[in-house]
């Protein structure tokens, strides 16, 4: 059989591979062998980080949502459960986007839910 | 419909940081919880504005920090720290017991250290926690506010 030598459908390939990983380090980012392999790990990475960040982002306003009612003597649990038993249903990442943007209305929230809150037996 | 997935990030100079001073001698909570709530207020944890990759703490001022209240009998004498310099038999160890006689401040700083973020931003959050072994303090001038817990 002939020798088949590279044509432009490789190059082609080769070129969109380095040019997608133009940013990697040292070899990473120049041969053709390696970049693929970072480009695969790449992609599975930002397929479980989209997943991730949903969580990261709840985890944060979780925070959040309990710096404020910390502040204000309400633990963040029981402060959810009383907002939930006073028929508040408001997400975590409006509540903390309350807290910070409108303090004077997230008090409202804290007094809305203390009713709600049993005190400690 | 379009909606906005969008969500409030701090960035330095969106808040001012407070000063807050805090008599270890006077404060019932033991050495661990106290480094616990210090570390909250580095680390900005106590605010809503809380961003994990922007300091949004505030600055501690500790007085009296080797008189921080260490509970346990044996306590000082079972908790050893170590630090390796790097060389062949480099390891050196000294007991709480030891560390409150000659660096009484470190006792504290060390607690509060181990808790905040092992990174460059968590190193820089440490230079905020000012320690003094007396009751008094070179910061007037950034008006500290009396410790808000205990």
């Amino acid at each position: 059989m002939p020798r088949v030598l590279p044509g432009p459908a490789t190059r082609r390939r080769h070129k969109r591979v380095l040019k997608a990983m133009s940013g990697a380090r040292a070899a990473r980012s120049t041969l053709f062998r390696t970049a693929k392999q970072t480009l695969l790990k790449a992609r599975a990475y930002a397929f479980r980080d989209r997943r991730a960040r949903k969580r990261d982002f709840r985890g944060l306003w979780i925070i959040r949502v309990a710096a404020a009612c910390e502040a204000r003597g309400v633990s963040y649990s029981k402060f959810m459960g009383g907002l939930k038993k006073a028929c508040v249903f408001l997400n975590r990442k409006m509540l903390s986007e309350v807290a910070i943007a409108d303090p004077a209305a997230f008090d409202k929230f804290v007094e809305l839910a203390r009713p709600h809150i049993a005190a400690p037996a | 419909m379009k909606t906005v997935n969008k969500c409030y990030l701090a960035k330095a100079g969106d808040f001012a940081p407070r000063w807050f001073v805090v008599d270890a001698a006077a404060v019932s909570e033991s050495l661990g919880r106290l480094a616990v709530r210090i570390a909250t207020v580095l680390m900005g944890k106590h605010k809503p504005i809380y961003t994990p990759h922007v300091d949004t703490g505030d600055f501690v001022i500790v007085l009296n920090a080797g008189q921080v209240t260490i509970r346990g009998n044996r306590k000082r004498e079972q908790v050893v720290y170590h630090r390796y310099s790097g060389y062949p038999g480099g390891l050196k160890e000294i007991t709480m017991k030891a560390m409150l006689e000659r660096h009484p401040d470190r006792v504290l700083r060390e607690a509060v250290r181990r808790m905040l973020p092992k990174n460059a931003l968590g190193r820089r959050m440490l230079t905020k926690l000012k320690l003094y072994n007396g009751d008094q303090h070179p910061h007037q001038a950034q008006q500290p506010d009396p410790w808000p817990f205990n």
